[in-house]
């Protein structure tokens, strides 16, 4: 089962290491979409059909956290899993994205944590049988 | 305090751009200037328990590999000037972003801005003109690495973790 990704991070460099990451992890990619602020990435989830999101906190214009409040009160966006890949360190945050049905990966984050993240959120069959 | 905020933010910058860039540094404490020019130099706000900003500036010629690390190319790769700027932002928050929850402790929210490269005209007074709470200056192969850490006001008295 192949995944329909969006990415959601103000850095084009982090972008670009997530994508590297799941394909070298052997996720089975769908479409692989890229927004740079939280506005762009609800436009996204707007035109296309998204199975992951994986985003960032702090970015311009509008930040990951109120993005996945839009996303968890809109009525076809609320059921997406979402990753969280963040420097954010502070605990009450942490716990309020897990709150919301987050998972959350601390930036600088390794290949095995984003591996981990997805296969629990969407399970053993998104990855090609040769890397799992 | 000081030597505790020095030991966390060496801590946390090395680890950084080990994981982040695959380049290894180690503290240099004998060097007291800015390092040598040509540098770049990264800044991004915070503010929550206590408000400042984070400097970061490191050898011009550091830049290409740190984002050939980073985006994971061939080292004869050529990577375009905006993602080695953009490659360089983001160690800045990374550093950053795991600094202050190091020295406020767990529980402190910050709000973290942007991160933005200094024109090079602008970087040496800024850091003339503000005086840092800590530098920490490190070296590598490819060059050097210095993080300031600037606060406004007086910073709380804090349990850092070493």
């Amino acid at each position: 089962m192949a995944v329909n990704v969006l990415i959601v991070d103000d850095s084009g460099v982090m972008r670009s290491m997530i994508i590297k990451t799941m394909r070298l992890s052997g996720l089975q990619l769908g479409e692989l979409h890229q927004a740079a602020d939280g506005r762009e990435g609800l436009e996204t989830l707007r035109q296309h059909w998204i199975d992951l999101v994986i985003a960032d906190i702090n970015m311009p214009v509008m930040n990951g956290e109120e993005m996945i409040d839009h996303m968890r009160v809109h009525p076809e966006f609320k059921d997406i899993p979402i990753i969280v890949i963040s420097t954010e360190g502070s605990k009450p945050r942490v716990e309020r994205l897990q709150a919301k049905g987050t998972r959350f990966i601390h930036k600088p984050f390794t290949p095995e944590a984003l591996r981990d993240a997805v296969k629990d959120l969407l399970g053993e069959r998104v990855f090609h049988e040769t890397a799992s | 305090m000081k030597q505790h905020l020095n030991r966390t933010i060496t801590r946390i910058a090395t680890e950084t751009l080990q994981k982040l860039a695959f380049l290894f540094a180690f503290p240099d404490d004998g060097r007291t200037d800015e390092g040598p020019e040509p540098a770049v130099t990264g800044r991004v706000e915070f503010s929550g328990l206590f408000c400042g900003s984070m400097v970061v500036r490191i050898a011009a010629s550091a830049l290409p590999e740190l984002a050939a690390n980073m985006l994971g190319s061939a080292d004869d790769a050529e990577i375009a000037g905006e993602a080695q700027q953009d490659a360089f932002k983001e160690l800045t928050n990374v550093i950053c972003g795991n600094v202050l929850p190091a020295i406020a402790g767990d529980q402190a929210e910050f709000l973290i801005g942007v991160p933005a490269t200094l024109c090079a005209t602008d970087a040496p007074s800024l850091i003339r003109r503000n005086t840092a709470e800590c530098v920490v200056r490190l070296a590598f192969d490819e060059g050097f690495c210095d993080v300031h850490l600037f606060i406004e006001g007086k910073l709380p008295e804090l349990k850092i973790e070493d």
